[in-house]
């Protein structure tokens, strides 16, 4: 008998293999396909973000955590109506302009979904007119910008300007990250919120939305 | 690192598997082991024990008063016979430390009359204690992998301070032990104690956790007690150190090859011996260099060339095929400072790189007359990234990478691949006390500077490592021996 537990397991050691056979295994025997997500393939994300955090897993495990993860989602996916998915928020997310880094910046994004968001991911290199048209476009709960420049994380600033003068500021929600932010920086540019890392990032939306 | 699997990797031809630092070719190290082998048989060396000189001259050596004069001949023989390897087991008899080849083991020093507090950091004398906290230190660290007094205690009769720090090693560590004795009768007793916890003589002989470690004074001069040890140690086929220490310029010639020479040979007056009296009794060169530090008049721990000359010997020695025993880890400055980081590392790394198999010297301070638990914790740090280097970059079909490279293509990243989750653990070196935080992380762990954090973990471990204990009734015959011993050297 497959379990969720078992589920959890496969995927905090990234084996996506078994989180296949667990996962398909799972249907088999009845399970509720919301239920394989949210107490077996989220669970176990939950506890790898934990552990991320606490300096007990790194980049490259959290990174396999969440692709084995997707592919458990992949197998569900199909029985669950789109209405049905679950997901506690929209967030956008982007690199800002000017700035290619987006290694940390997906990892923030998967580590999002893994926690039950829905993620627009924009990429990188986006302007301040960029995101304020996606954000009419989408309508996210979250604006998430990610720099990891000192010369590029003043554009976060910038969008929040131009937020305010498009009279969108109080529709969303804005948090900032990178390697150069700060919890002072993000007060400083008038930021909702500031995470030093992905797993951060998740509590943090969480908490805005509560 | 502690294992019984042999690191010397096979080859058809030459390897450079692991980074060596081979600074004498295999003909100068044969240069010094001819000229060795003229100076034992035209200069000799003055030998001041009666049984000792019978058997030289039984052997076949000239002897004249107390001057032994070796023919080639028999000091090639002695070469021949003495084990090229030596297994060193823990305390549960498990087989632990190859010395042979190449391998590299670490452990702390001794000989020092002081030590520094670990709580206070006050200098005083040693007491029963700090041997105590010294095995618990040692038992803890991955990268020490022997133990050693660290200190002589003062509480106790002087006579049996080898016996009881011996005592406080072997209670309190599953480690193999080097143990300094002064003479027979403290080696009786620490052979008694390792037997007792062995199962008898014979078991330690099979697999022995104890080496003696036995001081020669160097110079050509083997003194009376120096060479009765030697006796005992053969005699009862345990492993000794046969150490000498020379002073270049002073007690050896000034320069490097010179006082090679010089160690050679009287390290082979010990083998000899010990073939002589039991033909295979296993026997590890020791060799320690310093210099004459004319302006202070002391003899330093910490400079170049004392890896220098130590990596000169670990290569003669390795040439000879004979298990070795050389200094690292020790430093001339007074606490917990740069000098005593940049000292030992510079000289940790250096020991390793030439492939020396037993590395004491670790917790020496001020030229060795103070111990420092902190400088072993530290130097086990350094250990591992000297570890690292000597791991070198392995070379094959997986490791090249070719389809990861290809599959993550040019701009791509690695951090998302099997290939990488696969290596990144066991490929980089992980940090225990060196400090990578962002600085913001490091603020809020108390902006700790490195001396900080080594007292920290030194403290924590004595706190908190509870190392396996001697069962009760080993114990009980423990103490018995110990008074036994003090009852007859009283
Ligand atoms: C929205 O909410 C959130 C919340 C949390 C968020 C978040 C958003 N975004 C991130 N987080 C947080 O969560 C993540 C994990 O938990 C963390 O994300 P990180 O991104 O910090 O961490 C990642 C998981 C891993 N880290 C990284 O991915 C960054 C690693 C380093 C080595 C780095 C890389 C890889 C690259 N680089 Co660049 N690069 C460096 C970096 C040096 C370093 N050691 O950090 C840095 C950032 N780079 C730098 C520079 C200068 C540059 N880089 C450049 C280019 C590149 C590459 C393209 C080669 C490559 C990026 C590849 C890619 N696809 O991203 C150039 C700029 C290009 C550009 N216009 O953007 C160039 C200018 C170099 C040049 N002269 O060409 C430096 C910035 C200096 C500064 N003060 O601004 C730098 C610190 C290196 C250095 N020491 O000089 C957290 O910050």
């Amino acid at each position: 008998m497959a379990s969720f537990e078992d589920l959890s397991k496969q995927v905090i050691t990234g084996n996506q293999v078994k989180v296949k056979e667990v996962t398909q295994a799972l249907i088999d025997e009845g399970s509720a396909p919301l239920d394989i997500i949210n107490l077996g393939l989220i669970a176990g994300m939950n506890i790898v973000g934990s552990r991320f955090k606490n300096g007990e897993m790194f980049v490259p495990e959290v990174l396999m955590a969440a692709k084995s993860m997707s592919a458990g989602i992949e197998i569900v996916k199909p029985l669950i109506a789109d209405k049905d998915m679950p997901s506690i928020g929209k967030v956008l997310l982007g690199t800002v302009k000017g700035d290619l880094h987006d290694i940390g910046k997906n990892l923030v994004g998967m580590m999002l979904e893994s926690g039950g968001f829905t993620v627009i991911n924009m990429g990188i290199d986006i302007s301040p007119e960029q995101f304020i048209k996606a954000v009419k476009e989408h309508n996210p709960d979250i604006l998430a910008m990610s720099a990891l420049l000192t010369t590029t994380m003043l554009h976060m600033k910038d969008t929040i300007e131009l937020l305010k003068e498009e009279g969108l500021h109080n529709k969303v929600k804005v948090i900032v990250g990178g390697a150069p932010i700060s919890q002072d920086f993000a007060d400083e540019v008038g930021a909702d919120g500031f995470a030093p890392d992905a797993a951060s990032a998740v509590d943090l939306c969480k908490k805005l939305l509560s | 690192m502690y294992t019984t699997r042999s690191l010397y990797t096979r080859a058809n031809y030459e390897v450079n598997q692991t980074t060596l630092w081979k600074m004498l070719s295999e003909d100068q190290c044969e240069e010094i082991f001819m000229t060795v082998l003229e100076l034992l048989e035209r200069t000799g060396a003055e030998v001041k024990n009666k049984e000792a000189l019978e058997i030289f001259e039984k052997a076949g050596c000239w002897v004249d008063g107390n001057r032994v004069r070796i023919p080639t001949a028999l000091s090639e023989w002695a070469v021949r016979t003495v084990p090229s390897r030596i297994t060193l087991c823990n305390r549960n008899g498990k087989r632990a430390l190859s010395l042979e080849t190449t391998n590299v083991y670490y452990g702390p020093g001794q000989g020092n009359g002081q030590i520094l507090d670990p709580v206070t950091g006050e200098i005083r004398k040693p007491l029963k204690a700090d041997i105590v906290n010294t095995a618990i230190i040692c038992d803890s660290l991955k990268n020490i992998d022997f133990a050693m007094n660290n200190g002589l205690p003062s509480d106790v009769a002087p006579a049996m301070a080898e016996v009881h720090a011996f005592e406080a090693l072997v209670s309190n560590t599953t480690k193999p032990i080097v143990q300094n004795v002064e003479n027979v009768a403290q080696a009786q007793a620490i052979v008694d104690i390792a037997a007792a916890i062995a199962g008898g003589l014979r078991e330690l002989q099979k697999n022995p956790f104890v080496a003696l470690y036995i001081a020669t004074e160097g110079t050509l001069v083997h003194s009376d007690e120096t060479l009765a040890k030697v006796i005992f140690a053969a005699k009862n086929g345990i492993p000794f150190v046969y150490n000498t220490k020379l002073v270049a310029g002073d007690t050896a010639p000034a320069t490097p090859a010179g006082a090679l020479v010089v160690a050679v040979a009287d390290v082979l007056v010990g083998i000899l011996l010990a073939q002589l009296v039991r033909q295979g009794a296993p026997v590890i060169g020791g060799g320690f260099f310093t210099i004459e530090d004319k302006a202070n008049g002391i003899k330093p721990l910490g400079a170049p060339e004392v890896e220098l000359m130590g990596t000169g010997f670990a290569n003669v020695m390795r040439y000879l095929r004979i298990p070795n025993f050389g200094f690292a880890g020790a430093t001339d400055g007074k606490l917990s400072d740069a000098q005593m980081g940049l000292e030992a590392a510079f000289s940790i790394l250096h020991a390793g790189l030439s492939g020396t198999n037993l590395i004491h010297g670790c917790g020496l301070l001020e030229y060795g007359l103070t111990g420092s638990l902190e400088l072993i914790v530290m130097g086990d740090e350094v250990m591992g990234m000297t570890r690292r280097m000597m791991k070198g970059v392995e070379v094959d079909e997986e490791r090249l990478a070719r389809g990861v490279i290809d599959a993550v293509q040019p701009g791509g990243h690695y951090l998302g691949e099997e290939h990488t989750m696969k290596f990144f653990r066991s490929e980089f070196w992980w940090p225990t006390l060196m400090n990578r935080n962002r600085i913001d992380d490091w603020i809020a762990k108390g902006a700790k500077s490195m001396g900080q954090r080594v007292k920290e973990k030194t403290l924590d471990i004595l706190k908190n490592h509870r190392p396996d204990k001697l069962a009760e009734d080993k114990l009980a015959e423990i103490k018995a021996i110990v008074a036994k011993a003090e009852a007859a050297i009283e």
